[in-house]
């Protein structure tokens, strides 16, 4: 009896904390609502890839295939391959291009003397950051364009070339585009973290250093350097569990028809398939692919994020 | 004064053209972009250059007299606003209600908002729920899915919690609701996060066109800038022909036409440009300080 009895009371205790709630549950009302719509009932649209789904029909209402749709994938073409190399290749090399660089020009910035010249770099150095990658497409191609872009233009006019590269289009120069292309849209983002690292050095360590006589290049090597490497780390740990996740709006505008096979990715390639070709089963099990591949690494990063930094991404 | 060094000097020289040279790489792409819009198509000969070729501005008249641009114009500050003030309300709301430790079930609901950072049903999924939901073809699709941003969210509650407690402490004994605090309290104390959150918000709102493409290129009326510029990049091959037809223009070429737009888009930025550089400093260490 005891024991029902401190049920209905509990139950009536949770009701009646509801109650005192009321204005706290109203104001988490709407996100929880939009979340569990937007992002959790996706998730029973997975059940697609195992089904031969029609347009306009529930997700559960066509036939079971099993694993058709994967087995396509990986199988019948050279897809899969083009794909996940493509994806890791230029997501990589972007990652630790980026990173380096950035990490260099932060140590050549603490050198300028002047602050009001260190302030100015930095704010035109950020600014391709908050720039629309359809912006950045139009301002590549009046610079690059194989016929009348300036600087194809010029380096023809000035005899270093014969004809234009064709950067834009020819798949040969696809992951060099993409790789320098992040790097100048990424250096005054990453630079701003590696000086905000770089500002935590105490500055008696550099007084200490001069006092010893240590010039300008050594104090760079002994003081600061070891200074930036945790956050160096810690960048590349972190952005590395987004490796898949990329963005979209990137190749949205520099992936067309003749550099496909070398700058397709995951994303480009559900798209395609499932928006463009409305094949939204077989879209929807390269999408599965992705998030498995894609959790897997975030684990493995967290996992060795522990054991280097003791920190946890997650 | 300290001996200088010959080889500090030295390095001095190198490290001001270096950096003069990045700043060069970094500007002049934007800077040539501008140059162009403003250059005579006439006088134009392909190539870099410094200065423009007589000035004019009759592609930026052209372009302000065409009734598609104008309209992506409207379209474009339309999201942007609305999309921002909804997602503030949504967001900071939900970000107050889950730092009050003695909310029933906040330990899920944590869990519950954070979860969808790492992973998601992916694009096919997402589509056919909208389009499942009549939110194709339709502005609304650019306002409901982004309503709720968990970053900011998780940014705005570490903001909140930094209040102090005695002033809700002191609002709830002269009889003062949850609602009224938020309302009274919260949101006037939290000014500086909403408004970098909101910045932010902002510019990607005006620089989405991803959300066009796939839910609504059935629709031009609701194309906004970004995504007329797009359209307008990629059909290849854009002859002169083809530009009077679809632009309704004579005597612009093509690409100051591009130019023209580009720069347009890009001004709102550009203006609240230096506030946002400033903010995202700090709101970096917002999200650090959390880490």
């Amino acid at each position: 009896m005891a024991n029902v009895g401190s049920a209905v009371k509990s139950r009536n205790g949770v009701f009646r904390q509801m109650a005192n709630q009321k204005y706290l549950i109203m104001l988490a009302l709407p996100a929880f609502v939009l979340t569990l719509v937007f992002s959790y009932i996706p998730l029973a649209g997975w059940f697609i890839a195992f089904s031969d789904y029609q347009l306009g029909f529930s997700f559960f209402s066509g036939e079971w295939t099993g694993l058709k749709q994967f087995r396509l994938f990986f199988g019948e073409t050279s897809d899969a391959f083009n794909i996940i190399r493509n994806t890791f290749a230029m997501n990589i090399m972007s990652l630790v291009g980026g990173l380096g660089i950035a990490f260099v020009f932060s140590l050549l910035i603490k050198e300028v003397a002047s602050g009001k010249a260190k302030r100015l770099i930095q704010i035109i150095t950020f600014f391709p950051y908050f720039m629309s990658w359809v912006i950045l497409y139009s301002v590549i191609y009046s610079l690059f364009s194989t016929s009348s872009g300036a600087i194809n233009v010029f380096l023809v006019d000035i005899g270093i070339l014969k004809e234009g590269l064709n950067i834009l289009g020819d798949k040969k120069y696809s992951w060099t585009l993409i790789v320098l292309v992040n790097i100048w849209n990424t250096l005054g983002y990453n630079s701003v973290i590696f000086l905000a690292s770089i500002s935590n050095v105490p500055a008696d360590l550099y007084e200490a250093a001069s006092i010893d006589g240590a010039g300008r290049l050594q104090k760079a090597i002994s003081i600061t350097i070891p200074y930036m490497v945790p956050t160096l780390l810690v960048l590349f740990i972190m952005n590395s569990g987004w490796i898949l996740n990329s963005g979209l709006d990137q190749y949205f505008v520099f992936t067309n028809p003749t550099n496909r096979p070398t700058m397709e990715v995951f994303d480009m390639y559900i798209y395609r398939y499932g928006i463009k070709l409305m094949n939204y089963s077989y879209a929807t099990a390269v999408g599965i692919i992705k998030a498995i591949v894609s959790i897997v690494i975030l684990y493995g990063v967290n996992m060795l994020s522990r054991r280097l930094s003791s920190r946890s991404i997650i | 004064m300290r001996k200088a060094r010959p080889f500090e000097l030295l390095f001095d020289i190198f490290n001001s053209i270096l950096m003069f040279v990045v700043v060069l790489i970094m500007a002049y792409p934007f800077l040539y972009v501008f140059l162009y819009s403003i250059s005579d198509p006439a006088h134009l000969k392909a190539g870099l250059m410094l200065w423009p070729e007589k000035i004019t501005f009759n592609s930026y008249k052209v372009i302000f007299a065409n009734p598609v641009i104008i309209n992506g114009v409207y379209i474009s500050i339309a999201r942007s606003v609305i999309g921002t003030v909804s997602m503030l309300v949504v967001t900071a709301a939900a970000a107050y209600a889950i730092s009050k430790k003695h909310l029933i079930g906040v330990r899920f609901l944590r869990v519950f908002f954070i979860l969808t950072m790492y992973f998601s049903g992916g694009i096919i999924p997402a589509y056919l729920l909208v389009k499942s939901l009549g939110l194709t073809n339709n502005f609304l699709v650019y306002i409901i899915p982004n309503m709720v941003s968990v970053f900011n969210m998780i940014l705005i509650r570490t903001y909140v919690e930094s209040i102090p407690a005695s002033l809700e402490e002191s609002a709830l004994m002269v009889g003062a609701n949850e609602l009224q605090i938020f309302l009274y309290i919260v949101i006037p104390m939290s000014t500086p996060v909403l408004a970098a959150v909101g910045l932010f918000t902002f510019v990607n709102q005006w620089n989405s066109f991803v959300d066009v493409q796939i839910y609504n290129f059935m629709k031009p009326d609701l194309y906004p800038l970004q995504y007329i510029l797009f359209n307008y990049l990629m059909s290849q091959s854009q002859s002169i022909e083809q530009a009077k037809r679809t632009m309704n223009v004579t005597a612009i070429s093509p690409q100051s036409l591009k130019t023209t737009i580009t720069i347009i888009t890009i001004l709102p930025i550009f203006f609240i440009y230096p506030v946002l550089q400033k903010y995202f400093v700090s709101g970096l260490m917002v999200g650090s300080v959390k880490e």
